[in-house]
């Protein structure tokens, strides 16, 4: 990615020199942020690519409108975030339909080893469909907190949230992908 | 019994959740009970899945050809900056449909008040001669209107016209008088300019001078002068 700052010409970014510099400070590491933001909801890394360039562009177009430079992550990131939900609600039905045949047959395997489940692809197809359920608010902590292991305070500033409401909903989303997912570790207790 | 009293509280142990003060307790319990000590690992593995699953879904890298792509897309936004009148598009066409409202309000009052039975309305051809009325169709129009409306005269009701002559209200009564005004103008044989500036005469309003007001000079008597002669004294 810093190919891709160094790359712009100053001219080509903004006709403001001082913004265009802003601008090209931030391009180093924040479309990685965004792409992987946009991967945690659409779990495709072409439509992920596509979302993260049309949330940088946004990002480009309104970055005169940022008063607080120092919080261009957190938008970015949210802006990507939406973006991303916005490309999954536009699929159409037969994608819906052809996602449901996917997860039933994934349902139908049988347990694995643990290691093994991690790597699979099943898995991941899981924790994917499993993420995909919980409520946008519970989501967008849920991936911030697995990108770079991001802390509870990090997270708090990139969501724009206080940090015991971030605590607090990455305790229930974990609960919630917990029991989505607990069927697929092996020895479970029946109690 | 102790169980069911921990079980609630093994997931939130595992997300480490779980309040200081009930942890060892709770740890105590895992220790002795064999079925609750696997619910708590249990627990953590899943955890443990559910934050490594997590992860590799948002672990990658963009390809390098997205940084070419953003590059170009930014470029060509660049190269078509939008228009700052763009920005000002919504408040403009709000304006036009506030304008359009006032006006199309503006003309409902106005013939509104035409239809006011105490007066009735007519459209004279103050400043078109008769000339120009033959001269094309739209003034022979005109003309025709002009009639029309001047039969209006016995029912008192108005007539909105839509037309660019100037509209003469005429108190109810003295409408012939204003036909007879308006063709004697159009014949020339009363000035209108005259009569506008008449009219503004008319109205200007009246200037108010001072009087001056010099004090009476009242002669002083004389008394023993003015006296007569044959007055009697009492």
């Amino acid at each position: 990615m810093d190919a891709l700052a160094a790359s712009f010409p100053g001219s080509a970014v903004s006709r403001d020199e001082s913004l265009a510099r802003e601008f090209e400070q931030r391009l180093a590491d924040c479309p990685k942020l965004a792409y992987r933001v946009a991967l945690g909801v659409l779990h495709n890394p072409a439509e992920a690519e596509d979302v993260a360039q049309d949330a940088m562009l946004r990002a480009y177009r309104n970055f005169h409108r940022l008063r607080d430079r120092e919080r261009f992550r957190g938008w970015l990131v949210r802006m990507a975030f939406r973006l991303a939900l916005d490309r999954i609600r536009s699929k159409t039905r037969r994608e819906r339909h052809e996602h449901d045949a996917t997860r039933a047959t994934i349902h139908a395997q049988p347990k694995a080893d643990v290691e093994n489940l991690v790597a699979s692809r099943e898995f991941e197809r899981q924790v994917a469909q499993a993420l995909d359920k919980l409520p946008e608010k519970l989501r967008i902590v849920m991936v911030l907190a697995a990108i770079e292991g991001y802390n509870t305070r990090e997270v708090a500033k990139l969501a724009g949230l206080p940090e015991g409401t971030v605590k607090s909903r990455l305790f229930l989303a974990r609960k919630k992908l917990a029991e989505s997912l607990q069927c697929l570790v092996k020895n479970t207790p029946d109690r | 019994m102790s169980c069911e009293k921990y079980s609630g509280s093994l997931t939130d142990a595992a997300l480490g959740e779980l309040r200081a003060e009930r942890e060892p307790e709770l740890l105590a319990h895992t220790m002795e009970c064999a079925t609750c000590r696997e619910a708590l690992n249990h627990a953590r593995q899943v955890r443990q899945f559910i934050d490594r699953g997590v992860e590799s879904l948002v672990s990658g890298e963009p390809t390098p050809q997205f940084a070419v792509n953003l590059r170009r897309r930014i470029a060509q936004k660049a190269e078509s900056p939008q228009s700052p009148w763009m920005a000002w598009a919504p408040v403009i066409a709000g304006a036009l449909a506030l304008a359009v409202v006032l006006t199309i309000m503006v003309a409902h009052r106005r013939v509104r008040s035409g239809l006011n039975p105490s007066v009735a309305s007519a459209i004279t051809p103050i400043s078109t001669p008769p000339e120009a009325a033959t001269a094309s169709p739209a003034s022979s129009q005109h003309s025709q209107r002009t009639e029309g409306t001047l039969g209006s005269e016995g029912t008192g009701r108005a007539r909105p016209f839509t037309t660019a002559l100037p509209e003469v209200i005429v108190p109810k009564g003295q409408l012939s008088a204003a036909a007879q005004l308006s063709a004697a103008i159009n014949s020339g044989r009363v000035d209108g300019n005259q009569l506008v500036a008449a009219q503004q005469e008319y109205e200007k309003p009246l200037e108010v001078k001072l009087i001056e007001i010099a004090p009476m000079e009242i002669p002083a008597l004389d008394t023993a002068a003015e006296k007569p002669a044959n007055s009697i004294q009492f």
